[in-house]
């Protein structure tokens, strides 16, 4: 039962990973639908794409410790992986890719901000993560520059009003009905009451 | 006897919450002793059980000292809800984990994992998926996994508060069997299955301290009164409700409904069969039958949440033109959670109102009175999710039955409340009932059969097989039952 | 990886999981860096027979499993084929421009799909989670806390699926209307996700007091080492690597060797 002050406890890996794994559910679906969506061109699938990001926001959000918007990135994608993603193993190392460059910009900020911005900020560097993966992968520079410009606006823009805007209104959302109390830090007026 | 567990002058305060739970609490257990800790929902009892555990403060961080605080060093303890104590799916692996923090061999492993199991009474091939058991038997796997542990103490912290009768009486006929000396310490409300087992109680109040605390029989007879006033199920608890119950008018009005070989189906299968029935206002019809015979897919088929065929007629309309249904039948779901849309009471209950769109006037006015016949005035302007389980269930069907429905439909909603709640309950659907509704429910408890019920559908395999008018009863010549 | 379908169990669920995830890691670079489409296309036929035969799963089912893949195959060479640059035009509508280039781009980068789907899907057809995580803290040190957690969060997956359903009906008999994109996302979301978190919670509050720790020692109830499907394993990878690319490089179905 030793419990370390470092690092993540169990409680929050258990719950960033849940968490996670709804949202591995979500994309799971998400896939089709975002196919579907590519059938109408125009790169009209890349306005929903952020919503592939949206696992790190939330867990940053919710549980406000280092580490967890990489964690529930991967956790997120190893679920998409493991209901069999029509993207198979490429969405695991997407996911660390993003998770890492989200993490990255939270880290900036040293988790102290939660606000809109910052979570905007952070699905902006998901995005450039999967970006540097699609470049690897699908030859995106190959495209006719207007169409790039196109594909690259929809995308960040897609993904700040989900991963960013939507994000934080789910999170007060769920802030509201109590289950994250655990994560907010009992004051220290609470220990003076004992002594009172 | 050697003391196994002593907190001294315990002080403990949520975070955010005005006053301290606990102010100076003292509180003793010796080797080999029995305890039952009662109290009102609210008081504290699993935090004090989980303060005796260690769990707080060393998986729980809540504020608290306390000036001596000896813990048992072995213990293990089984929670309330069957589906949050497991991390592993199958059953063999749920206590090869708890082996496995012991460093056990893994030699060691499948016979003591076999042992484990017979010992508490599971027979079951050991790699069984657990989402295949019935809440009992996970209550008796989290039991057996417990006692992989090789605990001195057991932590029982309202382990049957979410199983049936027959679960119930499973798990504490198991406790019986396995507890061998060792040391007890249970919190519960229904106690019917475990005044007989304790030696001691300790009585909580509401605002934290300990009320009485003896030998059980004596502090039962003597705290009767209180303990009957919190709510809690113990042995008789209906026979002293029927003493206060009024007549009830057993007038049988017009025809609400009617279903002609009617059947529904999950996916391409027919999962219910009902080959004639009709309901009437006024009508209190009890929905009895096994688990998984299929009682919950016929209030789904009639609510139209899966597809159906054959003759149902709706106030005197075919069910395709009754549309939308939610006008004309109330529903209330098992887990209260589940249907709550909005973020707090008051919105709650105007929601069905504004998808009307009523005038706002009135929706006020309703708003006022049903949080005065629900006993929610002070919790309005709560989040759902923030009340207490007695709280969530009738705010759940205070806003189900909001827009005046003639009809309800309820999935047990008794289950997991207290007695206090359950009566509750009970009157409100009762003065509805008396108003020209007409009510149907799941449940598995006889108790309200008898009492409540005005008719009997019993489910057998997927089909009504009986339809029974029950006699009317008057509350002063009911049977005595033994308790739930 | 396993669900309700029960499926023979093949060779391929006896290779040790860890091993197998690398070896499927390395793959994947690999095929990223296989521009030459002639080879792609011997990968991605390679795999599909092992996805075929392989995993041991019905016919109807893999049918199934494949649909999306083919149709991620089919969406991704078209967009690519559709507004691509090139020299050699073959059609040009509107927006529209084929040219020989963008169309042997488009068929490569459909294959390149196909094939990392593939790798995926033979990977989680023939690998029990419990397996995996065991594999991942004895083979490459996984701290427990963390693969227990995903085994428990696991575990709750088809009690959400159930939830879900629920809700579904929940927000039917509350008149809650069925439409509206991201706002039915946060219906849905809320009480699965609040829900969830709790249970989590508690979860790892039980587990906690089953005497976890999320390190030092412990012993395991599945001891997964290796044997000899594993070196079958990885020769098999290594020839099927090898053939398809001497094939594809001296008996090429197309004359173009880079796409680039």
């Amino acid at each position: 039962m030793e419990t370390t002050t470092k690092g993540l406890k169990l409680a929050d890996i258990l719950t960033t990973i849940v968490i996670a794994i709804v949202f591995g559910v979500i994309y799971k679906l998400w896939g089709p639908l975002y196919s579907a969506v590519g059938v109408l061109g125009f790169h009209l699938d890349q306005l929903i794409y952020g919503m592939w990001f949206i696992a790190s926001s939330l867990a940053y959000l919710l549980i406000r410790k280092p580490g967890v918007a990489l964690l529930a990135e991967i956790a997120a994608s190893s679920g998409e992986l493991v209901m069999g993603s029509q993207w198979g193993l490429e969405v695991l190392i997407y996911g660390v890719v993003q998770g890492l460059f989200a993490e990255i910009v939270f880290a900036v900020f040293r988790y102290r901000r939660f606000d809109t911005f910052v979570v905007s900020l952070g699905a902006v560097g998901a995005t450039v993560g999967s970006l540097i993966m699609d470049f690897y992968k699908g030859y995106i520079e190959a495209l006719a520059p207007w169409n790039m410009a196109l594909f690259l606006l929809a995308r960040f823009i897609g993904a700040v009003l989900i991963s960013g805007v939507f994000a934080v209104s789910l999170a007060k959302a769920i802030e509201k009905t109590g289950v994250t109390q655990m994560w907010r830090p009992a004051s220290k007026d609470d220990y003076d009451a004992l002594n009172r | 006897m050697k003391n196994i567990i002593a907190i001294d002058r315990l002080r403990l305060k949520f975070p955010g919450r005005d006053g301290l739970l606990f102010r100076d609490l003292s509180l003793s257990i010796a080797e080999g002793e029995k305890v039952l800790l009662l109290g009102p929902s609210g008081c504290g009892k699993s935090t004090l059980l989980q303060v005796m555990a260690g769990i707080i403060p060393h998986s729980v961080d809540v504020p608290m000292k306390a000036e001596r605080l000896e813990r048992p060093e072995r213990w293990g303890y089984v929670f309330q809800d069957p589906d949050a104590q497991f991390c592993m799916p199958y059953a063999d692996e749920e206590i090869a984990f708890a082996l496995e923090n012991r460093s056990v061999p893994r030699q060691e492993m499948p016979a003591r994992i076999r042992a484990l199991l017979d010992q508490v009474g599971l027979e079951i091939i050991p790699h069984t998926d657990i989402h295949t058991l019935s809440g009992g038997m996970k209550q008796r796997l989290a039991l057996a996994s417990v006692l992989a542990l090789e605990p001195d103490v057991l932590f029982l912290d309202e382990p049957t508060a979410l199983l049936d009768e027959e679960g119930t009486k499973a798990v504490w006929q198991t406790v019986k069997q396995v507890d061998r000396g060792k040391t007890v310490v249970i919190v519960e409300h229904k106690i019917d299955h475990v005044l007989d087992f304790v030696d001691r109680i300790v009585l909580l109040g509401r605002d934290g301290r300990i009320i009485a605390d003896g030998e059980a029989k004596a502090v039962f007879s003597d705290y009767k009164d209180v303990i009957a006033a919190e709510g809690i199920w113990y042995p008789g608890v209906w026979d002293d409700y029927d003493r206060t119950a009024r007549r009830r008018n057993r007038h049988q009005g017009e025809e609400l409904l009617r279903l002609s070989c009617f059947r529904g189906f999950r996916g391409r299968e027919a999962k219910i069969y009902v080959p004639e029935a009709t309901v009437h206002a006024g009508e209190w019809i009890a929905v009895t039958g096994k688990n998984g015979a299929g009682k919950s897919t016929l209030l789904h088929a009639l609510m139209q949440l899966i597809h159906t065929d054959g003759e149902y007629v709706l106030l005197g309309a075919d069910i395709k033109q009754q549309h939308p249904l939610y006008r004309h039948i109330a529903f209330v779901f098992q887990n209260p959670e589940w249907q709550f849309v909005t973020h707090s009471v008051r919105e709650e209950l105007a929601y069905s109102l504004r998808l009307e769109g009523r005038p706002e006037a009135e929706i006020e006015e309703t708003i006022a009175r049903l949080l005065r016949e629900f006993d929610l005035v002070e919790q309005q302007d709560q989040h759902p999710y923030q009340l207490s389980i007695g709280q969530k269930r009738r705010l759940s069907v205070a806003a189900s039955i909001v827009a005046g429905q003639r009809l309800f439909l309820l999935d047990e909603p008794t289950f997991g409340q207290d007695a206090k709640n359950t009566f509750a309950l009970l009157e409100m659907l009762e003065a509805h009932r008396e108003q020209g509704a007409a009510i149907m429910m799941v449940t598995h408890d006889e108790q309200i059969v008898r009492r409540f019920a005005t008719r009997r559908w019993v489910i057998e395999d997927g089909t009504l097989v009986r339809d029974e008018q029950l006699d009317i009863r008057e509350p002063a010549l009911a049977e005595g039952g033994a308790g739930r | 990886m396993k669900w309700e379908v029960r499926c023979r169990e093949t060779w391929l669920h006896e290779t040790n999981p860890s091993l197998k995830l690398i070896v499927l890691v390395v793959l994947f670079f690999a095929v990223l860096f296989i521009h030459n489409p002639n080879v792609l296309i011997n990968v991605s036929l390679a795999l599909f027979v092992l996805f075929c035969f392989g995993t041991g799963y019905p016919a109807n089912v893999l049918f199934w499993l494949f649909l999306p893949f083919f149709l991620v195959f089919v969406s991704t060479a078209s967009s690519m084929m559709m507004f691509g640059e090139g020299t050699t035009t073959w059609v040009r509508w509107g927006l529209i421009h084929i040219t020989a280039e963008s169309f042997w781009r488009g068929v490569h980068i459909g294959f390149r799909a196909l094939a990392l789907g593939l790798l995926g899907l033979i990977f989680s057809l023939t690998t029990r989670p419990v397996h995996l995580f065991y594999s991942l803290m004895q083979q490459l040190k996984l701290k427990p806390k963390y693969a227990y957690s995903f085994l428990a969060a696991v575990r709750l997956l088809p009690i959400m699926l159930e939830e879900f359903q629920t809700i579904r009906y929940a927000l039917k008999v509350r008149g809650v209307p069925n439409k509206g994109g991201l706002s039915k996302v946060k219906r849905y979301a809320i009480p699965l996700l609040s829900q969830s978190i709790r249970r989590a919670q508690r979860i790892a509050v039980a587990m906690e007091a089953k005497r976890f720790s999320g390190s030092g020692r412990r012993t395991f109830y599945y001891e997964i080492g290796f044997g000899k499907y594993d070196v079958l394993f990885v020769a098999l990878f290594a020839a099927l690597m090898f053939v398809a690319y001497y094939a594809g490089v001296h008996y090429p179905y197309i004359s173009i060797s880079d796409v680039r």
